[in-house]
Formats: structure tokens, sequence, C-alpha cells
């Protein structure tokens, strides 16, 4: 009887208090949206790259190298010359080294050369290794393995032939259309860029561009691909390499002579490391943008509490009637605070749908733009505690209204 | 006796020096059914909530069924109200947003026997012989008429079946016919359980229906009132 008195003095004061779920819900949405973006964002980088002990680039900000390297975000600075790599990879505190060449894309999707070593040793979460669901890797010259949304989005499938275009935009009018790639493989998901990538050999960055001079095709090319198959297509310069080594325990003294390499100026960064530092930059904004999301969960609060004391003062002879029939001045007190708590609840029900919705919406966009993939566990580890702690803040908002209708039942007569 | 009072005073706390109450001596036996009657401030409504137990007297022995309401707290009271007395006011006697089945389950609530397994039962008997039509009994009550809306109120006041009924003018917001009725209907329920029924009201007309009629002004001797 005590939920559903509480259940019908809420319908019937639908207006306000329909008015108030909403304020609620789009403050419960702002909280837990930025909270599961801000947590998804860092599980998503932190498993990007796993097993990798030193990216290597030119020399560049530690954070610029890890973005353009893992991340396909912004650009590199320089290249490394091939013999720089072959000298670091043969090493031999090195275990392995995966080069990395970039630069083209195709429709919007970056290319990435690389070596086959890349489906051996490169690793993502809690050291996965790349699986394939079709296919296999790339072995002839023109071969192309696909990563997982590259292939869903642009509905291919193996043994599909693609063209490759000169340099990153969505639409290019330089293409590499006289040099089509097979697709040989495709790659199972992994909520890493991987999936958005195209990946196919050093060598065959090196001959598609082999006739290109200042990112433009000369014309009158005469080599034909069986031609170029027989040529040695050795990169003369790569974008930057990953490397595992062979003991963890050398990583900062391998780290130490890459920066101090002479031949070249280098930069080795540690995946972990720079990820931290990534995350100590974001904190102020982190925190700033839950400063904002409490507040507007405040003003929300706010609302709820002044709604709940307005209807006190129109209820004076609802509290009385109670009394009378033997309700306690703390009965009233605690029907109030249900009264909140069923709005809260209901928002928070209301506002965790709406996410749901939103996140299934926008998943493809975050993925494909910002390489974000977003789980849709909203409820889990610290988003439980703020809904608990909503429920909290509801209680306590709701204490004022409440206290008055105890001090109303107490003096009613 | 159902009600005892004895050098009862009571003045309200934002006017402590004007005293509302000033009572020597007033009983009421049990199964009595008393008529008083009193211009408006005289005092009824005070004399009232402190008979229900909602106020509180400065002095003096308030005792209802055997029990002193001046000796024990203030969730007692709470509780021997919802036990023992019924209460029917001249409006706003129902939540307007509840049915007739909810308004009466309500009061049933807050009594001791509050695990009836039978209740609903009872209520649907009670609002039967209240005449409510069975297609009115899920309505909000805000949707019945006024004469509806009285005879469901003494429903709600005798479902925890009350030894004390208090009626605080219940019927000066009904027409003649829609008077009668209520009348007739309360004073056969009082007879049917034998129980003690407190009627005040300024509605001399009234006082037919009650075999012991007193007057506020004898029984209050305070010179003003609320």
């Amino acid at each position: 009887m005590f939920f559903r008195l509480a259940a019908k003095s809420l319908l019937n004061r639908k207006g306000s208090v329909v008015l108030t779920i909403l304020a609620m819900s789009v403050s419960i949405f702002v909280l837990l949206g930025v909270e599961h973006i801000r947590t998804q964002t860092k599980e998503s980088f932190n498993s990007t790259v796993s097993g990798v002990d030193l990216i290597v680039g030119a020399r560049t900000g530690s954070l610029n190298l890890l973005l353009y390297s893992v991340f396909r975000i912004g650009s590199p600075t320089n290249n490394i010359d091939w013999e720089t790599y072959q000298a670091i990879a043969d090493n031999s505190r090195v275990a392995w080294a995966i080069p990395v060449s970039l630069g083209d894309s195709h429709k919007g999707y970056r290319v990435m050369g690389t070596s086959t070593d890349y489906f051996k040793h490169f690793s993502y979460g809690n050291k996965r290794q790349l699986d394939f669901t079709e296919g296999k890797p790339f072995s002839d010259l023109f071969d192309v393995v696909l990563g997982s949304e590259v292939a869903r989005k642009l509905g291919y499938s193996l043994g599909d032939k693609i063209v490759l275009a000169h340099g990153l935009g969505k639409t290019s009018f330089s293409l590499h259309d006289d040099r089509p790639f097979k697709i040989t493989g495709i790659l199972a998901t992994t909520g890493t860029p991987v999936d958005q990538t195209v990946h196919i050999s050093l060598q065959g960055i090196e001959a598609i561009h082999i006739d290109w001079q200042q990112g433009v095709k000369m014309p009158g090319s005469t080599i034909t691909t069986d031609q170029l198959e027989s040529l040695a297509l050795q990169p003369k310069t790569i974008t930057a390499f990953m490397l595992g080594l062979n003991s963890r325990m050398a990583t900062f003294r391998v780290q130490r002579n890459i920066n101090n390499y002479r031949k070249e100026p280098l930069s080795a960064i540690l995946p972990g490391v720079a990820l931290s530092e990534l995350w100590q930059m974001m904190g102020l904004m982190e925190n700033t943008l839950r400063l904002i999301s409490g507040l507007i969960l405040m003003a929300a609060l706010l609302g709820l509490s002044a709604m709940m004391l307005a209807s006190i003062r129109e209820r004076e002879h609802e509290i009385h009637l109670l009394r009378v029939i033997g309700a306690s001045p703390v009965f009233l007190f605690l029907i109030i605070e249900m009264e909140a708590l069923l709005i809260s609840l209901l928002s928070i029900l209301l506002a965790v749908s709406g996410l749901y919705l939103s996140l299934g919406l926008s998943s493809d966009f975050l993925a494909a733009n910002f390489s974000l993939h977003m789980g849709r566990s909203l409820l889990s580890g610290n988003k439980l505690f703020f809904v608990l702690l909503i429920i909290g803040a509801t209680i306590i908002a709701a204490a004022l209204p409440s206290f008055f209708a105890y001090k109303n039942a107490r003096l009613s007569r | 006796m159902t009600i005892q009072l004895k050098d009862v005073c009571y003045s309200y706390p934002d006017t402590p020096g004007k005293r509302v109450l000033n009572i020597n001596s007033w009983a009421v036996a049990a199964g009595e059914q008393v008529f008083v009657h009193g211009p408006s401030g005289g005092g009824k409504s005070t004399l009232l909530n402190l008979l229900s137990g909602m106020l509180q007297a400065d002095t003096g022995e308030v005792s209802v069924l055997g029990q002193r309401l001046d000796k024990i707290s203030s969730r007692q009271r709470d509780r021997f109200r919802a036990d023992h007395i019924g209460y029917i006011f001249q409006q706003f006697n129902l939540i307007p947003y509840l049915d007739a089945m909810d308004n009466i389950a309500l009061a049933h609530q807050f009594a001791k026997e509050n695990l009836s397994s039978s209740l609903k039962d009872d209520i649907k008997s009670l609002l039967s012989s209240f005449h409510i039509a069975p297609s009115d009994w899920q309505k909000p009550v805000a949707n019945l008429s006024i004469g509806q809306q009285q005879r469901i109120a003494i429903a709600r006041a005798m479902i925890n079946k009350p030894e004390l009924l208090i009626a605080d003018e219940p019927t000066s917001s009904l027409d003649q016919d829609n008077r009668d009725h209520f009348m007739s209907e309360l004073m056969a329920m009082v007879a049917e359980h034998n129980t003690t029924l407190l009627f005040v009201s300024h509605d001399m007309s009234l006082a037919k229906y009650f075999n012991r009629i007193d007057a506020l002004a004898e029984i209050n001797t305070a010179g003003a009132g609320h």
C-alpha cells in the first residue's frame, strides 16, 4: 500500500512529475554517458596494443608517435631509413620487429604496409593475437588483408579486388588504379584500430609507388605486374616499427640506445608510459567533464526538491487525513522519500535506455571516426557506483521536502 | 466510559495566553450517541483533536476507552487512533486520486491487525452496505459525487471496527436528501456495531437523531475559542 500510495500520488501530478523525470533523465544520461565514454575510451586505447615493448619512429613527441603508429591518428613527422630499421631489428636483444608504413588509404580507411610478422607478433587486449575469420596473411605482392570493419562496411569478401588511393583523404583523385589488390584475408574483430585498417606488404607499398614522384603518378609507365613481381622491391623508408624484446629488463637500455642512435634522430617509446602521459594530459578534461555533469545532476535534483516541496503545500489536507487515520510523521517523511526515489529510478531507467539506444545508433560512427569501440555494459564498475550515488543524492535532495511533510504532520490539526 | 475528560486545558502554542479549551469534567458512556453543538470557533475541532490524540492537552486527564492519551507518546497515540477511533470530516475525507477500495484499505494499513485475509471482501461488503455501485469502486473518488464520497468516508471510518466514531460536521456539504440518507446510514451502522458516536455540528436539525445533546458552551468554560 505504501508503494501504491506513492505511485498513485505521482500519477496524480503527471505534468510536473514527467517534466522532473525528463530533467533528471537528461542529467543522468549526460553523467553516465560521459563516464561511459571516458572509461570505454581508456579501455579501448589500453587494449589496442599489448606485448609491444617499444615503438620506434622519427624524432617526435611520444604521444604523437603513439597516436599515428598505433591509433592511426595524426601524421608522422618523418620517415625512418630501412637500413636503420634493419640495424635495430638485427640487435641481439630484439626478439621481433614489425615495420609500419603509412600514407595511403582505401575509401577513408588507412592502408598499413607491414610484414607477415605483424600477424605473428602483434597482439591486443590481454595479449590476444590477431585471428583470421577468412583467408590467410598476404603472400603475393598485390595481396591485401582487411580489418573486420573494412570488410563489413564495404561489403568485401575473399577474392574481391580493391584499388588503393594515394594519401589519406576519404575521396581521392590520386588512385593506384593500375595496380589493384586481391583480398586474401579478413581479420576477426578486435575492437581496435586494426578493424579499420587495410594491410598490405611493404613490397606492395613500394610497387604501387614505383612510377610516382612527389605524390603524382608519372605518365607513360610501362612496367607490368609480372615485371614488378620479379623486381626486388626493398622499401627505402618506413613510418615506424614496433619491437618485442627478448627480455623486459633490456627495455630501457634498448630505448636509450635508439634515442641516442647516431645515424638518424629517432624516438623510442614505451606504449604503456605514453598512454599514461596521455591520460595525465586528459585528466583535467576528464575532471572538468565530470564536474559539469555533476552540476547538471545537482540542478536536476534541486528541481526535484522544489517540485516535491511545492507538492507538500498542495497536499496539506492529504497529510492531515493520513495523520487522522493513524499515519505517523515518519510515514509521511518516508512516503515523500519514496516518491522522490520512484522519480529517480524512472529517470535512471529512461537515461540508461536512452544511452543504450544512442550507443547502438552511434557505435559505427564512433568506431569509424574516432576508433572508439563502445561496449554496451552500462551498469558495470564505476557506473553502478554512479547509479548508487544518484540514488543517494536523491534521498538527500528529497530530505528537505520530506522533513516539511514530517513537520506538517506533527503540527497537523 | 468511552470518553472521560477531567480539568482539561488547552491553548495553541502560537497563542499561549489564549485558552481554547477549559473543561472541568465531561464523559461519554460506551455505546452513547452524543450530539455536540456550538458556534464556529467554539473549540469543537480542538476538542475532537484532543480526543483523537492529534493534540495533547496542556493540563488535565484525557481518557479514551480507558487509555490515558495524555500519558502516552505521540507514536502510541497514532497507533491508538488507527486501532480504536474512526473519524469523518466535513470534507477532504478521502485521498482524491485513490479509488474507494484503496482509500478504505489505506485506513486499515495503520491499524494493529492489518493482515486481514478477507480485507477486500470486508471493503466490498461495506461499500455495498452504503449503496456504492461496484462500477464506482475502482474509480478515483474525486470522480464520484459528494454524497458518495461521504458514504465512502463512513465505510473508511468503520473498516477497523472502531469503538469510538468522531464526526466533525460531516453533513454540512450535503444537500437535504443526501444529508438524511447519510444520517440514517450512519446511525444504522453505529447501532449495528454498538459504536460510541460523537457527532459535532452547528446544525440543530440533526439533533433528532441523537439520544444525548450537549452544548459545547456548557462543556467548555473557556471564554474565547478557536
